[in-house]
């Protein structure tokens, strides 16, 4: 009732009187008006544009022109020859020494993210607890990252030597026959894989740490004092609570992994081809660095660049959508253990109702059985 | 990681940006002042031991307002990418770059981003060369873009100490003799140096990949014919010098060397291997591989000597020319320097410093050569400008074509490698060939 009487009396106030005293507002405004309007509208794409502009100028050109060269047959030195449309890539999918490449690059990707991230947060779950000179650790892991990745393959190269390298004198006390570091094919990814390890292990462990610094700690709190051990609390509050970081960096180590190019051209420099004499280890922006500025064939080069490019969004969305499945089952489970909960805590109280019973004592049984349909109610 | 890479990037735009602003500062300036007697800053790109450092100050001292910046590169290889990379993106090359004579077919491909230095006086001086090198330097429309600097006669150098180990002669003309002296062959060499594995159980040569060098470098047509075509399947030549090459790995001559790397020089004093590839300026690197061995680099206790002899007859191996890239600002006053470094003069320097052996014919005869010098010093005192001359004489050119290098580098490099492991010669041959479709024929 009060409703009704508010919009009817409200109705012809709004709609006779006001309408020419606006339009008179309207045109002594227009030129401000406009103009905020404008400001509004416009000023955020222009502070934003930076970005656009050289986004435009040192990302997107060079994309259209690199797949521009690789529709052509392209030398380094003499320039653009004929058009051969998509022959290069037809050329390269056929050619076993870009599936080496390849190969070389998930080998050396798989050995050094998945210990990786595995040390990184076990790491981070160290440097989370209440340890003396917090910092110093902290900043103890970070240092391996500022060391260039040049010196780092340097210094790697030479313990890896197969003559008088440290990792085979070392082996040698042991017994361990020497290994052929830098002329066999799986210990040269391993040896590469620990660089790659060595220098983003304390990177990510960071990143680790501040996410799980967040995470509230009176969950931990509650946890423990039902009992939960600590491996117990990092698998089922830490782990869980952490997962959109780990994704993050689970997305940056692939991405980094797929285009890994110093470790492996430092490793062995005197090889006449880079990535081993063989090619035992060369990955494939290796690959495509050779056959752009050593076989000086630019539009091959261009046409892997474009293939790579092309995997390494294929591995972004395959991450986004197994992430996102992640999420949904997530919350799936978790509307299913919550009803599971309290189910249990139904049969319970029912049980004890009938105990009670039982036993002859005053039964309450209003509540319990209207406990679980109330705790449904905002949930459904 | 990604974090990284985008700060770099953003690093990189900021630093272009700011280089831009001071580098059109620098050039609107530079107009201004450049018509009088402005100063000139030189850049000279060389690489291994080219022995031209002590030159430049001397250089700049004599030509005032002029001054020097020299960037030497470790190997030729990386030098070739270098100049390759600033070739493609159209800058950052030097007013005098060094190119080598296996990248040298590459570059004539593209001559005319050379400067004819005909412009500059080329006619007047061309006639102090070896005429082989002024012809490799010639372009197909007549343009002469570079200046030789060296040639790469070779000799043998031997470790006098690993030799009388082995009860073998050490003085070097016993040695010249012991290995077929001027009538001496692959078989020949090889027949010694499984004579001193016997006797020593040691390697005789460091690794495969300069012996192939060597071998292919002395025949009268290599990895192309005379007239540009490619030479590789079916040349009967190459299949046997392979051949010999894989019996002598078979023989345990090898001492399976990283080349260029000869466990950080260590090789070279210990006596893994006793004989080694020598075109006069490897003689620069066996001194400075010693060196960064912690050896006697002056004194000849390393042991190493220099034998008047090679087997297969004469070979050239390398050798460089100085070009002047058009994108060089000051092409007049760069080919003047490139003219003066490879006057008589400055190239009989040049051999004293780093035995780089000159390619013009006033400075092999100049007396000043045959001088005892550092490096003559380091090999037993050996003269080292008069066997050079001796190695030198007969030596052809040999047409290298636009994929010489590659050929040298990634196609055989690998399957030499492979002989010093131990892979049969077929077989290293057969894979040497299918890099050589996939690489060369296709590509």
């Amino acid at each position: 009732m009060q409703k009704a009487t508010m919009t009817l009396t409200r109705e012809p106030e709004l709609s006779s009187p006001p309408r020419p005293d606006r339009t008179g507002r309207k045109s002594a405004l227009t030129y401000k008006h406009r103009l905020s309007r404008l400001d509004v509208k416009l000023s955020p794409y222009l502070y934003i544009s930076p970005f656009f502009v050289l986004f435009g100028v040192v990302g997107l050109f060079p994309l259209v022109y690199t797949f521009v060269v690789s529709l052509n047959k392209w030398n380094l030195l003499s320039g653009p020859g004929e058009w051969v449309g998509f022959d290069n890539y037809a050329a390269e999918l056929n050619d076993p020494l870009f599936w080496n490449s390849l190969f070389n690059t998930m080998s050396i990707f798989l050995l050094s993210s998945i210990p990786q991230l595995i040390a990184a947060t076990f790491i981070a779950a160290v440097l989370d607890q209440n340890l003396r000179a917090k910092t110093f650790w902290r900043m103890s892991v970070l240092i391996p990252y500022v060391v260039t990745p040049v010196a780092v393959a340097l210094i790697f190269s030479n313990m890896f030597s197969e003559q008088n390298g440290m990792i085979n004198h070392l082996l040698s006390f042991v017994g361990v026959d020497p290994v052929m570091w830098k002329t066999d094919v799986f210990p040269s990814h391993i040896a590469i894989a620990s660089m790659v390890n060595w220098r983003w292990t304390g990177y990510n462990a960071l990143i680790l740490l501040a996410a799980m610094q967040s995470v509230p700690r009176d969950i931990h709190e509650s946890a423990a004092l039902d009992g939960a051990g600590f491996f117990r609390r990092f698998f089922s509050i830490t782990l869980p609570s952490i997962r959109p970081t780990m994704i993050f960096v689970i997305i940056t180590a692939t991405i980094g992994g797929l285009q890994i190019f110093t470790e492996p051209r430092l490793y062995d420099a005197t090889t006449p081809t880079p990535g081993g004499a063989h090619r035992q280890f060369q990955t494939t922006v290796l690959y495509l660095w050779e056959m752009a500025f050593q076989r000086q064939n630019f539009g091959k080069a261009s046409a892997v660049a474009f293939i790579l490019f092309i995997i390494i969004v294929a591995f972004g969305v395959l991450n986004f959508l197994i992430s996102q499945r992640i999420a949904t089952t997530d919350s799936r489970t978790d509307v299913k253990s919550a009803k599971r909960v309290l189910r249990r805590k139904a049969a319970a109280d029912r049980e004890e109702a009938l105990a009670a019973s039982t036993a002859g004592l005053p039964v309450d049984s209003p509540p319990s059985s209207t406990l679980p349909s109330g705790a449904k109610e905002p949930r459904s | 990681m990604k974090f990284s890479r985008r700060t770099k990037v953003g690093a990189a735009v900021a630093c272009a940006a700011s280089f831009a602003l001071i580098a059109t500062g620098c050039s609107s300036a530079g107009t201004g002042t450049s018509a009088g007697a402005s100063p000139v800053e030189l850049t000279v790109t060389t690489f291994g031991t080219m022995g031209m450092d002590a030159l430049y100050a001397q250089y700049e001292a004599s030509h005032p307002g002029i001054t020097i910046k020299a960037n030497n590169i470790d190997t030729g290889a990386n030098a070739q990418t270098d100049a390759f990379t600033k070739i493609a993106a159209g800058s950052g090359l030097s007013d005098v770059l060094a190119v080598e004579e296996g990248w040298l077919g590459a570059i004539q491909n593209v001559s005319s981003q050379f400067t004819d230095l005909k412009a500059y006086g080329a006619d007047s001086v061309k006639d102090r060369w070896v005429s082989w090198k002024v012809a490799q330097a010639t372009d197909k429309d007549g343009r002469i873009i570079g200046y030789g600097t060296d040639i790469g006669p070779e000799g043998i150098c031997y470790n006098s100490k690993a030799f009388a180990a082995a009860g073998l002669p050490t003085d070097r003309a016993a040695v010249a003799t012991l290995l077929g002296g001027s009538g001496s062959t692959w078989d020949k060499y090889f027949a010694v140096g499984e004579q001193y594995q016997k006797a020593t159980g040691k390697a005789w040569f460091d690794q495969s990949g300069f012996i192939w060098n060597s071998m292919v470098n002395q025949l009268p047509e290599g990895y192309y014919t005379k007239d540009g075509k490619l030479n590789v399947e079916n040349n009967a030549d190459l299949k046997s010098a392979w051949t010999k090459l894989a019996a002598a790995n078979a023989a345990g001559l090898s001492a399976k060397q990283t080349q260029w790397d000869w466990n950080k020089g260590t090789s070279f004093t210990d006596g893994t291997f006793a004989t080694f590839m020598c075109p006069g300026w490897m003689l620069g690197v066996v001194q400075g591989q010693v060196k960064t061995a912690g050896g006697d680099a002056v004194g000849a206790t390393a042991g190493w000597d220099f034998a008047d002899v090679f087997p297969g007859g004469a070979a050239n191996w390398g050798g460089s020319f100085l070009t002047v890239p058009t994108q060089s600002k000051h092409p007049k006053e760069a080919a003047e320097l490139a003219t003066w470094l490879t006057d008589a003069k400055q190239e009989v320097a040049e051999f004293q410093t780093a035995g780089a052996f000159p390619s013009v014919t006033a400075a092999q005869t100049d007396p000043a050569l045959a001088a005892g010098t550092g490096i003559s010093a380091f090999f037993n005192d050996a003269p080292l400008a008069s066997i050079l001359s001796k190695r030198a004489d007969g030596v052809k050119a040999q047409y290298k074509g636009p994929d010489d290098s590659t050929i040298q580098e990634k196609v055989f490099g690998p399957s030499t490698i492979s002989l010093d492991q131990g892979v049969s010669g077929d077989k290293a041959w057969s894979d040497a060939m299918t890099l050589f479709n996939q690489l060369i024929v296709n590509k």
